[in-house]
């Protein structure tokens, strides 16, 4: 499966969230065919948070980890 | 809802101030959407005009919501199949169930549930109704009624036996909860187990048949001889001259009874020395026929209404003279039960069920008791005054049935009404 990585650090919300929506829209068909997901590197806070929300809503499903001093938020469409 | 002015540009001022409250309008709305999907509005001096512009917020946030919407449509669309399959496991399943609220009222049930247990109501009727009149015709829910325990404890209840309109039942009931833990309603789910327990009760009924026909025809092997002296002694001391009256009389009670005592041991001993049936090929509807013209004159003598319903019915393997004793037992009996019955009728009727022809007689005298009627296929057991009945009768067709590969079975209505019934297998082609 192809990781499409995005390095939005440095970044706030709402920038964070409209960054991941637009990537995720440019992407929409290899994620919904599960041949690709999102890899999306922020270190806002915030975005843990409203980015999934959002996310989950459009029938995605969504993984963040803690790395060191960045959140890595994963997204991939559910089955 | 705050309107734009219509743009009408007089000068580059008026152009200017035309574009900011545009830009002002397209911030404002931007916020709005952020705002419903859970984030902070966009701050001036993180997004200037011409990064607003690039990124095309709206038209990534319409894009997103276009997403949700496909994704909420696949959602219904996977829901609506999953209904569509439970909602026909749910009524083809081979079990009754049914939900009910808080308050036992009907919510819904299935098929089975319908067919056994909701007589003679559409759903709309019977929907909203308390569970207790619609399926167990009582007008206050049962001492035990495992929903009852379900809805005070909020925990599953398992009964082993509970008795329905007639029908024996194995029931669970678990609480169904809403989203918040609280209770929603109580989903019963009921087996039935009727034909299982006859069976048992069958089997039950044979060996106790078999242990008491050994015991009988020991007992009266042991007894017939010696009360035939007595009875024998008794008659030629009656032929005696010299006999006073009082002797006579004396004599004559000692007869009587030693010849009751043998009327007994003879019902004993036909009891114990059930033959193999010897089988031929019979019309049900030709036995009934015979049946109730032998009997017809004690019935006119009772003044008996009896009604006949035979519909067309296959033929049946079967000893005839063992059927006819069985009919001619269940109708004696019938009449017996309607000795004290104004207007008292019985009724045969003769159909197919299945692979078996079923002949019922039905009369409409006091019924049984539901304490009796487990009993009555017991040998020995009779409702008789003491003297009138030995209490073989129902026992002995018990066993003439069983013994044709059959079944038979009572079922009363302790307010007056009485059915007989018993199965004979269809001959083999």
């Amino acid at each position: 499966m192809e990781t499409i990585a995005i390095d939005i650090r440095g970044q706030i919300c709402p920038a964070c969230l409209l960054i991941t929506l637009r990537e995720i829209n440019t992407h929409k068909t290899v994620l919904r065919d599960g041949k690709a997901r999102l890899v999306i590197k922020t270190d806002h806070r915030d975005a843990t948070r409203t980015i999934p929300s959002t996310v989950c809503a459009m029938g995605y499903d969504i993984n963040v980890t803690g790395r060191k001093g960045y959140y890595e938020i994963t997204i991939g469409y559910r089955k | 809802m705050r309107k734009i002015a219509p743009l009408r540009i007089n000068n580059i001022d008026e152009l200017q101030k035309s574009n900011e409250t545009l830009k002002r309008y397209i911030r404002e709305k931007v916020n709005q959407l952020l705002s419903m999907m859970g984030t902070r509005p966009l701050d001036p001096a993180e997004l200037d005009d011409s990064t607003l512009l690039d990124i095309d917020p709206i038209g990534i946030i319409a894009d997103a919501f276009g997403q949700v919407l496909e994704h909420l449509e696949e959602t219904n669309r996977k829901l609506i199949n999953t209904k569509d399959q439970l909602q026909a496991v749910f009524e083809t399943a081979g079990v009754c169930i049914s939900i009910v609220d808080p308050d036992l009222r009907i919510i819904s049930c299935n098929e089975k549930q319908r067919e056994l247990l909701v007589s003679d109501l559409n759903e709309k009727e019977f929907v909203g109704r308390y569970c207790y009149e619609v399926y167990c015709g009582n007008d206050s829910p049962a001492l035990y009624c495992p929903a009852i325990e379900t809805i005070e404890t909020g925990k599953p209840v398992f009964i082993r036996e509970i008795k329905k309109k007639g029908r024996y039942f194995q029931i669970v009931t678990s609480p169904l909860k809403n989203r918040d833990g609280t209770l929603k309603g109580v989903v019963e789910v009921s087996i039935d187990v009727t034909e299982k327990k006859r069976a048992e009760e069958g089997m039950r009924q044979a060996e106790k048949l078999s242990a008491i026909g050994l015991l009988g025809a020991g007992v009266a092997h042991e007894i017939n001889t010696p009360l035939g002296n007595i009875l024998g002694y008794a008659k030629m001391l009656l032929k005696e001259q010299d006999l006073s009256d009082h002797h006579k009389e004396k004599l004559q009670v000692i007869v009587e009874q030693a010849k009751k005592g043998s009327e007994i041991i003879r019902g004993l001993l036909n009891f114990s020395r059930q033959s193999k049936p010897s089988l031929a090929t019979i019309s049900m509807n030709d036995m009934v026929n015979k049946v109730l013209l032998e009997l017809s004159t004690q019935i006119e003598r009772q003044g008996i209404t009896t009604r006949k319903n035979l519909r067309p019915i296959p033929l049946v393997e079967a000893d005839p003279l063992q059927i006819e004793q069985v009919l001619s037992n269940l109708v004696l009996n019938a009449l017996h039960a309607l000795a004290r019955t104004p207007e008292g009728t019985i009724i045969v009727e003769t159909q197919r069920t299945g692979a078996f022809v079923e002949t019922r007689i039905v009369d409409n005298g006091p019924g049984i008791s539901d304490t009796l009627l487990p009993l009555i296929f017991d040998p020995f057991f009779t409702t008789k005054p003491v003297g009138e009945g030995v209490g073989l009768g129902l026992s002995i067709c018990s066993g003439i049935i069983r013994d044709h590969g059959g079944t038979i079975q009572a079922e009363s209505d302790p307010r007056g009404k009485t059915v007989f019934s018993f199965l004979l297998p269809v001959r083999s082609p």
